[in-house]
C-alpha cells in the first residue's frame, strides 16, 4: 500500500482496568484504508471504535496484530496522524492563536512562517477576530473549529477524528459537516472518522465500516459511492436513504446486543 | 455590599475596644485601649524594632515557603508523571501527612540550632506535603486527550510534562500554595515563639514577658494584619494567573 | 469490607513494604553510624525509649495532659462553632456580625494570639485550652454555616408541605441534612486542636507531650525528642481514625455509606 494508506492486520486489544477483569475490546480487526479516503467507523457505544482510532494514533500500544501507515508500522503518536477529539482538547490556558501555534512550534518552522500559517487556518475555520480569545470564552462549535484548525495547521497526511461533533447541538453539527467537507475539498487527506451517528457517517464518508458490539470486529463495509457529487445532492438521492436505512438496521442490531451485554454486567 | 458596610462590625468592635477599657469596664492593663495600642505600634515602628523583626520574619517565611512550594510542586508533578517514583514515595507521603509538622520544631532545633535555619526548615517541612499532594492531584487530573493532542502535534514526552501537565495542574498547585501560605505563617510564629532570637513572634512574646502589653497587642495585630494581607494579595495574584479560566 | 481479596492483599503488602524498608534503612543507618546518635537515634533506641516511658507512666501522663487540653478545647470549639455557624445561616444579625470576623480571622495565624491568652488567662491549662478552641472554631463555623445554608430547598419544602413547624424543621430536617458537612468541619478541627495543644505546650512548657519534648531537646536527649514525635503522630492518627469511625457510624444513612 503506497502513499498514506493505512492497514490494520488482525488487531486485537484487551482493556485491563485497575480493578476487575480484563475485557477484550477488539477482536482481530483487519481493515485497509485507501489513500485520501474518508472512512467512517460506525458502531454502538463500547464497540471499540475509539480504541481502534487510539491504536492507530499510537496512544495505545498495539499488542496483537499490526497497524501500518504507508508501509511503516505504527509505534507511537506523531504529527503524521493528526487527531481531533470530541471534547476539543484545547489547552485552556492558551488563546486560540496560541493553541494553533502549538503544533507549528513543534514543527520548528521559522517564526514568520508560523504566524502566517496560524492566521491562515484561523481564517479557514472562520474564526478571524478571535485570535486572542481563551477557550472558556468560546462556544462549543467555535472550540471544535479551533481544534480542527490546530490539527490541520501541521498538515498531517492522515486525520483522525473521534466523534468530533458529538458534543455539539444539531444545528452546529450540520454547519460543521459543511465546513469539514469544504476543507477536505481544498486540502484532501486520509480521514478516519469515528461516529455512532449513521446519517453523519453516510453524509461525510466514502466508505462506512460497521463495527460489531464488543468485542469489536468489522461487521461490514459499505461503499457510499459519492462519484464526486456534492453532499447536498447525495443527501437527496434514493441511494442515500437506502444506505442510511441499511446501516441503521445493522448498527441497531449491534446496539441491542451491547445493551444486553451491559445489563448482564458483561 | 460595599467593603465598608461589610466590615462595619469590625469597626464597631474597634470602637468598643477603645471605649470599654477607658470607661474602666475592663481592666485596662489586660486590655489596653486601642489608641494606646496604636501609639505603642507607632513607637515600635519608629524605634525600628518592628521593621527589623518584621524583616527577619518575612525573610524566613519567604525562604521556607518558596522552598516548600518549589520542591513540593516539582515532587508532586514528577510523582504523578513517573509511576516508579509514585510507587516509591506516595506511601511515605500518605504516612507522614497526618503528622503535625509543628511537632518537628524541636527536632529542627536539635539538628540546626537556635536560629533562622531551624525556622526556615520548620516552615519548609510544614508546607511541603500539602503542596506535594495538590500538585500530585492536579497533575494526575490532566485530561489525557490534552496529553495525546500534544503528542500528536509532535511534542516529546518531556515537552508534554512542561507544556501540558504543569499548566494543567497549575490551578490545583496554586490552591495548595494558598494553604501552604497560611501554614507557613503558623509555623513561622510558632517557631519564633519556641526558638526566639528575632522575628515578630519573638518580639510579641518578649514584650509580653516584659509587661509591655500595649506593644504586645500592637505586635499581635501586626502579625494578624500581615497574615490577612498576604492571603488577600495571594488571592489576587492567583485570580489573575488563572484569568483564562473564567 | 469482609475479607481481603488477593489483589488488595498484594497491594497492602507492597505499600507496607516501603515502610518496612524505610524502618530497616533507618535502623541500619544508625547502626552503621552513618550519622551521629545525636542527629538520628536508631529506630530501636526510639522504640526502647517509648517503651520505657510508657511503662514508667511518663508517656501516658504527658499524653493525658495534651489530650485533655486538645479535646476540651475541641469540644468548646465544636459546640460554640456549630451554634454560631447555624446562627450565621439563619439569623441575619448574626451573619452581619460574624461574617467579617470569620473571613478576617480565617487566614490569620491564630497562634499569634497566644501571648494575649496567656495575659488574660494565665500560664496554665486555661490559656492553652482557650487557644485551642480559638484556633479550632473557625473551620467548624465555616462548615456549619455553609451546611445549614445549603440544605436542599426541596427537602425543606417537602417537610413544610407535610405540615412541619419551623422549629421542628430545624431540629428534625435541617440539622440531620447538614450533619455530614458539619462533621467534616469537626474532622478538620480535630487535628488543628491537637497541633495547637502541642504548640502551646512547646511555647509555654508544662507537662504535656509538647512540654516534655522541649525538655528533651534542652537536655540534648534526642531519643526523647524522637519518641515524642512518634507519640504525637500516633496519638494524632488514632484521633483522626476514631473520628472517621464515628462519622461512619453516625452517617450510616448517608449516601457515603453506600460507597464504603
Amino acid at each position: 500500500m503506497a502513499g498514506t494508506g493505512i492497514t490494520f492486520e488482525s488487531v486485537s486489544h484487551t482493556y485491563r482496568p485497575a480493578r476487575g477483569r480484563p475485557v477484550l475490546a477488539l477482536d482481530q480487526v483487519s481493515l485497509a484504508v485507501r489513500e485520501r479516503e474518508f472512512l467512517a467507523l460506525l458502531g454502538p457505544s463500547g464497540c471499540g471504535k475509539s480504541t481502534l482510532l487510539y491504536l492507530l494514533g499510537g496512544f495505545l500500544p498495539v499488542e496483537t496484530g499490526r497497524i501500518s501507515v504507508a508501509g511503516a508500522e505504527v509505534s507511537g503518536p506523531g504529527p503524521d496522524r493528526g487527531i481531533v477529539f470530541q471534547n476539543f482538547a484545547l489547552f485552556p490556558w492558551k488563546t486560540v492563536k496560541q493553541n494553533i501555534l502549538y503544533g507549528l512550534e513543534k514543527q520548528r518552522l521559522p517564526r514568520v512562517e508560523r504566524e502566517k500559517r496560524a492566521q491562515e487556518f484561523i481564517d479557514l475555520v472562520h474564526l478571524t477576530g478571535f485570535e486572542d480569545s481563551y477557550p472558556s470564552q468560546l462556544s462549543g462549535g467555535m472550540k471544535q473549529r479551533v481544534a480542527i484548525a490546530r490539527t490541520l495547521a501541521i498538515d498531517p497526511a492522515i486525520l483522525l477524528m473521534d466523534e468530533p461533533f458529538g458534543a455539539l447541538d444539531a444545528q452546529t453539527r450540520g454547519l460543521m459537516h459543511e465546513e469539514l467537507l469544504g476543507i477536505m475539498e481544498r486540502r484532501p487527506k486520509t480521514v478516519v472518522f469515528v461516529t455512532h451517528d449513521v446519517r453523519e457517517a453516510v453524509y461525510l464518508a466514502d466508505r462506512v465500516a460497521v463495527m460489531s458490539a464488543r468485542p469489536g470486529r468489522i461487521k461490514e463495509i459499505v461503499e457510499i459511492g459519492r462519484n464526486g457529487r456534492p453532499a447536498p445532492e447525495i443527501v437527496k438521492s434514493r441511494e442515500f436513504a437506502d444506505k442510511v436505512e441499511h446501516l441503521w438496521d445493522s448498527v441497531r442490531k449491534e446496539a441491542l446486543l451491547a445493551q444486553v451485554q451491559r445489563s448482564e454486567g458483561g | 455590599m460595599s467593603a465598608l458596610a461589610r466590615y462595619l462590625p469590625l469597626l464597631l468592635l474597634a470602637a468598643l475596644w477603645e471605649i470599654v477599657p477607658r470607661l474602666g469596664l475592663i481592666d485596662a492593663s489586660s486590655v489596653p485601649p486601642l489608641s494606646a495600642v496604636a501609639a505603642a505600634w507607632w513607637e515600635l515602628l519608629r524605634s525600628g524594632d518592628l521593621v527589623s523583626n518584621g524583616l527577619s520574619s518575612l525573610q524566613n517565611l519567604c525562604a521556607g515557603l518558596a522552598l516548600g512550594v518549589l520542591v513540593g510542586a516539582s515532587l508532586g508533578v514528577l510523582m504523578a508523571w513517573y509511576r516508579p517514583l509514585d510507587d516509591f514515595v506516595h506511601p511515605l507521603v500518605r504516612a507522614l501527612y497526618p503528622m503535625p509538622k509543628s511537632a518537628l520544631i524541636p527536632v529542627m532545633i536539635l539538628w540546626l540550632g537556635l536560629g533562622s535555619a531551624s525556622k526556615i526548615a520548620s516552615i519548609f517541612i510544614g508546607c511541603l506535603l500539602p503542596v506535594v499532594l495538590s500538585a500530585y492531584n492536579g497533575a494526575r487530573g490532566v485530561d489525557r486527550v490534552l496529553v495525546w493532542s500534544a503528542l500528536a502535534a509532535g511534542a516529546s514526552r518531556r515537552a508534554v510534562l512542561w507544556e501540558v501537565v504543569v499548566p494543567s495542574a497549575l490551578p490545583e498547585i496554586l490552591a495548595g500554595t494558598r494553604n501552604a501560605l497560611a501554614l507557613s505563617f503558623i509555623l513561622l510564629v510558632s517557631s519564633e515563639f519556641v526558638i526566639g532570637q528575632r522575628g515578630l513572634g519573638y518580639l510579641i512574646s518578649f514584650l509580653g514577658e516584659g509587661g509591655a502589653y500595649d506593644s504586645m497587642f500592637a505586635g499581635v495585630l501586626t502579625v494578624a494584619a500581615v497574615g490577612f494581607l498576604a492571603d488577600r494579595i495571594y488571592l489576587a495574584i492567583m485570580r489573575s494567573a488563572l484569568a483564562w479560566r473564567d | 469490607m469482609a475479607g481481603l481479596s488477593a489483589a488488595s492483599a498484594v497491594r497492602l503488602l507492597r505499600r507496607s513494604t516501603l515502610m518496612l524498608v524505610l524502618v530497616a534503612a533507618w535502623e541500619l543507618a544508625a547502626r552503621l553510624h552513618l550519622t551521629t546518635d545525636f542527629l538520628l537515634p536508631s529506630f530501636s533506641a526510639v522504640m526502647r525509649r517509648l517503651a520505657i516511658d510508657t511503662i514508667s507512666g511518663q508517656l501516658p501522663m504527658a499524653l493525658a495532659f495534651t489530650l485533655y487540653r486538645a479535646l476540651l478545647g475541641f469540644a468548646l470549639a465544636a459546640v460554640s462553632g456549630v451554634i454560631i455557624g447555624i446562627l450565621i445561616a439563619r439569623v441575619r444579625l448574626a451573619r452581619w456580625f460574624f461574617d467579617p470576623l470569620v473571613s478576617v480571622g480565617l487566614p490569620i495565624p491564630k497562634i499569634a494570639f497566644l501571648p494575649v491568652f496567656v495575659l488574660w488567662f494565665g500560664v496554665f491549662d486555661e490559656s492553652k485550652i482557650l487557644m485551642v478552641a480559638f484556633s479550632a472554631i473557625f473551620p467548624v463555623i465555616v462548615e456549619a454555616a455553609a451546611a445549614t445554608e445549603s440544605v436542599d430547598r426541596i427537602l425543606i419544602w417537602s417537610a413544610l408541605g407535610l405540615g412541619v413547624s419551623e422549629r421542628r424543621l430545624l431540629w428534625e430536617i435541617a440539622l440531620p441534612a447538614a450533619f455530614p458537612q458539619i462533621m467534616t468541619g469537626l474532622q478538620v478541627a480535630l487535628p488543628i486542636s491537637m497541633i495547637v495543644a502541642v504548640l502551646t505546650e512547646m511555647a509555654m512548657g508544662g507537662e504535656g507531650l509538647g512540654g516534655t519534648m522541649m525538655q528533651s531537646m534542652r537536655f540534648a536527649d534526642s531519643p526523647g525528642v524522637f519518641a515524642g514525635i512518634v507519640a504525637i503522630a500516633v496519638a494524632g492518627s488514632v484521633l483522626v481514625k476514631a473520628m472517621e469511625i464515628i462519622r461512619r457510624r453516625l452517617l450510616v444513612w448517608h449516601a457515603e455509606a453506600e460507597m464504603a
